[in-house]
């Protein structure tokens, strides 16, 4: 990991202004990781992430929602904290 | 005079939509006639398979799967919303009406109450 490289931690649904915020911040050296209302970018094409991509499973299952793309990767809590430890910068969005 | 109780936001992420739907089961159960419609993220309440033990809350399915007990008489869903989620009618609760136009059901209701 780039010790340059920002975490991203997007808990809004794809209308919240933030949500496009939040993605045209994204750069290709970055890691998104989607919770809470966030992972309902997965439902539909809400999504076009330049980076890699997380999504919470304790929140898609409460949503009934899978990850449909093989781009993303589906991570638990502690997955999650792991993340944080090894980006320079973290913005919750 | 039926009531329409509109949710226009995700289930789990904050308590409002929640609070909708106590406020549409106590009108139906005091006889007072209430409908729901769920539009924008709201529709993503209406998904099959919801299961919250992870995040620590009660199921959204499981209380609007008992909406026709307590008397709702429709649970209207905005078609144009469902497709931009990727909710397909399998997918989604039983007995859900789909409306193409939400303003005919919006303009047919005297008393709209949004949630949040």
């Amino acid at each position: 990991m780039k010790s340059n490289s920002t975490l991203h931690i997007l808990n809004k649904a794809p209308e919240h202004p933030r949500h496009k915020t939040c993605t045209q911040a994204l750069t290709p050296s970055d890691t998104l990781v989607l919770i809470e209302n966030g992972v309902l970018s997965v439902a539909g094409n809400h999504l076009d992430a330049p980076c890699k991509l997380y999504v919470l499973k304790a929140d898609t299952d409460a949503r009934g929602l899978e990850a449909a793309s093989e781009d993303i990767t589906t991570i638990n809590y502690d997955e999650l904290v792991q993340l944080t430890t090894k980006h320079a910068k973290i913005i919750s969005w | 005079m039926t009531t329409l109780i509109v949710i226009d936001q995700a289930p789990y992420g904050s308590w409002s939509g929640r609070e909708a739907l106590d406020m549409a089961f106590s009108l139906a159960a005091f006889d007072h006639p209430a409908a729901m419609l769920f539009t924008g993220p709201g529709v993503n309440w209406l998904r099959k398979g919801q299961q919250p033990d992870g995040v620590g809350q009660k199921s959204a399915e499981k209380n609007l799967s008992a909406a026709p007990l307590f008397g709702i008489e429709a649970l209207i869903a905005d078609e144009h919303a469902c497709q931009q989620y990727g909710l397909s009618e399998s997918a989604m609760l039983p007995g859900i009406e789909l409306a193409s136009n939400i303003q005919n059901v919006l303009s047919s209701h005297t008393h709209v109450v949004f949630a949040g």
